[in-house]
């Protein structure tokens, strides 16, 4: 029997599976230093998933293999039912869109024409030239409430507000998938919940699939309906807030040692983090996890 | 509202970057010596005695349209390049292009291979070197290709190294040493319609590549991981983009020489007037390549008519690289000092 492999470009996402994201035994490594070892996660469509984990422990890569900007030593990832790997460059964004944790400044980009960038993939670059398709741009911007902005430089924005604008541009690639890298980071409370927010109301109104990687284990707790904790290139802890958030995570995951207890009004789990861990009872640790 | 007005604002600024080529054009035909305006006006109109119409339709419009030409692929090499490189001190003249192109025009004159008579060859011999001089850079920079910071050094390192050996050739082979001299500096003088046959029909083809390249290159300036994301394969469209700044920088040289920061300098002036949007950056950096090169060179001739009566000298002319690399080496300071400002 002979299988015939196509690029399944203009192939429609198989029905069902839309919007969920699969790994199968995804290894990666940079230059011999193996980084992951080995995923296997099923995420549904819809679903809400929080990537944690130390520094290094591939949290960022794993993201970034799920958006096909990788490629993978082993294994593979399927978008929808369809192998990552047989996709072309511009189809996969149009399945899924990531969030770079930073970006080079473009001097003298406007808010508009910065999320109108992410068109490129539905567009193409001659239909890029042609003005027009704007609605996906506009209904992007105002979801995340930078309208006002629109002709504003990106470059005269705070942080918190060029954060919204490039979360408005991974938007306008109108994906089902959203993959977010730490989206927070560099941004002070009130804008680290204003984007968590955002992200939380964009995938209850459009069923978006969201994986984020946070180093904040209390947005993780509030903000994700699942949690997958990494160690070591690969899946330590697997499950919904209230089951994994614990001391024990804290300890073997994280490498703290601290309590964890309920939020008085919401009843999502809280953390209360009391002091790092020496390296060496991490390592032990290792022994008995799963 | 505001939208409309900026757009309006910059196709205004287009259409009056158009207007501005047009007049240094006309200028640039009345600059010359022996010919004032009127008799360039009378032989445009079909008149003029036949002398007149010799130096007007076989010298000075072949050298404003070479010049126009010239200056409008440098304009859109330099945006391109620096577009491709994230980089806002790239271009042609840094970059290896332009000292590559220089080096093989000079060498296949001093071989004796290219001339005055015979621009064809001249031609390819600077496209090769245009395309040797990037390939040494693409080599150099491995895989470094996206870091601004490494293909800086090594395009100043491949530049150095040409000019070096585009030395060594005028120390070896001295023979035509007068024409040599115009292409290192950069001039317009004595362009015939020869130049210019050969010179459109290739700006023509590229200016169009970059044109498609605009959306793509709109992009890679975002950066290569945000340009990924977003769907470009940013590795292959940096190099069609590296392919098409050196077709257009080896076209404009081999027509008139090195001309000095032109190719660096008009697409800052591209990007403060037009945006960040290369769709409209583009034909704008095209029309202030023409216009800057054009308006040198009017300029050039200009200062030699005054240089010359004012010395006393029979025959003296400026080139036109000459200007070029003096006022953009003053606009570049401005840049520069901007550009490392509050950040």
């Amino acid at each position: 029997m002979t299988t015939v492999t196509t690029r399944s470009d203009a192939a429609p996402e198989r029905p069902g599976r839309q919007g969920t994201v699969r790994t199968e035994g995804l290894r990666f490594g940079y230059g011999g230093r193996e980084v992951l070892a080995g995923v296997d996660l099923d995420i549904g469509a819809g679903e809400c998933v929080a990537l944690v984990g130390l520094n290094g422990c591939g949290k960022s890569t794993l993201l970034r293999l799920c958006a096909g900007l990788l490629r993978p030593a082993a294994g593979r990832v399927r978008l929808g039912g369809d192998d990552l790997a047989r996709l072309s460059r511009r189809s996969a964004a149009r399945r899924v869109a990531l969030l770079h944790q930073s970006a080079p400044a473009v001097p003298g980009m406007t808010v508009r024409q910065l999320v109108r960038q992410g068109r490129y993939a539905a567009r193409g670059p001659l239909g890029m030239l042609r003005d027009g398709d704007d609605a996906v741009c506009s209904r992007a911007m105002a979801d995340v409430g930078v309208s006002e902005w629109a002709e504003r430089p990106v470059d005269s924005l705070s942080g918190g507000e060029r954060q919204r604008v490039r979360l408005a541009m991974a938007l306008a690639q109108d994906t089902r998938v959203l993959l977010l890298d730490e989206p927070t980071t560099y941004l002070d409370l009130r804008h680290q919940l204003e984007v968590m927010q955002t992200v939380v109301r964009l995938r209850e109104e459009r069923g978006l699939t969201v994986v984020m990687v946070l180093h904040d284990l209390g947005h993780a707790a509030r903000f994700a309906d699942r949690i997958v904790a990494l160690r070591a290139g690969a899946v330590a802890v697997d499950g919904p807030p209230e089951e994994v958030v614990t001391p024990r995570l804290l300890a073997e995951v994280l490498g703290v040692a601290g309590r964890v207890g309920r939020d008085p009004e919401g009843g999502w789990p809280v953390c209360y983090p009391d002091h790092p861990m020496p390296d060496a009872e991490l390592l032990q640790n290792e022994n008995h996890i799963h | 509202m505001r939208a409309v007005t900026s757009f309006l604002v910059r196709r205004r600024t287009l259409a009056l970057s158009a207007l501005l080529v047009a007049a240094v054009g006309c200028a640039d035909l009345v600059a010359g010596r022996a010919l004032g305006a009127d008799d360039v006006w009378q032989v445009l109109g079909g008149a003029g005695d036949p002398a007149a119409r010799h130096v007007v339709l076989r010298l000075r419009l072949p050298r404003m349209l070479v010049a126009l030409v010239a200056g409008a692929s440098l304009g859109l090499a330099g945006t391109v390049l620096q577009s491709a490189l994230r980089n806002p001190l790239a271009g042609p003249e840094v970059t290896g292009v332009t000292p590559g192109a220089v080096l093989g025009a000079v060498a296949a004159t001093g071989l004796g291979l290219a001339g005055w008579r015979s621009p064809t060859a001249v031609v390819v011999a600077a496209c090769i070197g245009g395309f040797a001089g990037a390939g040494l850079l693409w080599l150099l920079t491995g895989r470094q290709k996206s870091d601004p910071a490494q293909t800086a050094v090594h395009g100043v390192l491949v530049s150095a190294v040409l000019s070096g050996l585009t030395a060594m050739v005028l120390l070896v082979a001295p023979g035509e040493l007068g024409s040599v001299v115009q292409w290192l500096v950069g001039s317009t003088e004595g362009r015939v319609w020869q130049h210019w046959v050969l010179l459109w029909p290739w700006a023509a083809v590229w200016a169009v590549v970059a044109c498609v390249l605009a959306a793509p290159l709109t992009l890679l300036r975002c950066g290569d991981e945000q340009a990924a994301a977003a769907g470009l394969a940013p590795g292959r469209a940096r190099a069609a983009a590296l392919v098409c700044a050196v077709a257009l920088t080896a076209g404009a040289v081999s027509a008139v020489g090195a001309l000095g920061f032109v190719g660096l300098l008009v697409p800052h002036l591209a990007f403060a007037l037009f945006g960040a949007d290369l769709r409209r950056a583009l034909p704008g950096a095209a029309l202030l390549g023409a216009a800057v090169v054009t308006g040198a060179d009017a300029g050039a001739q200009w200062l030699s008519r005054a240089l010359a009566s004012a010395l006393d000298a029979d025959r003296l002319s400026v080139p036109t690289g000459a200007l070029t690399t003096c006022v953009g080496a003053a606009l570049l300071l401005v840049v520069a000092r901007r550009s490392v400002g509050p950040e």
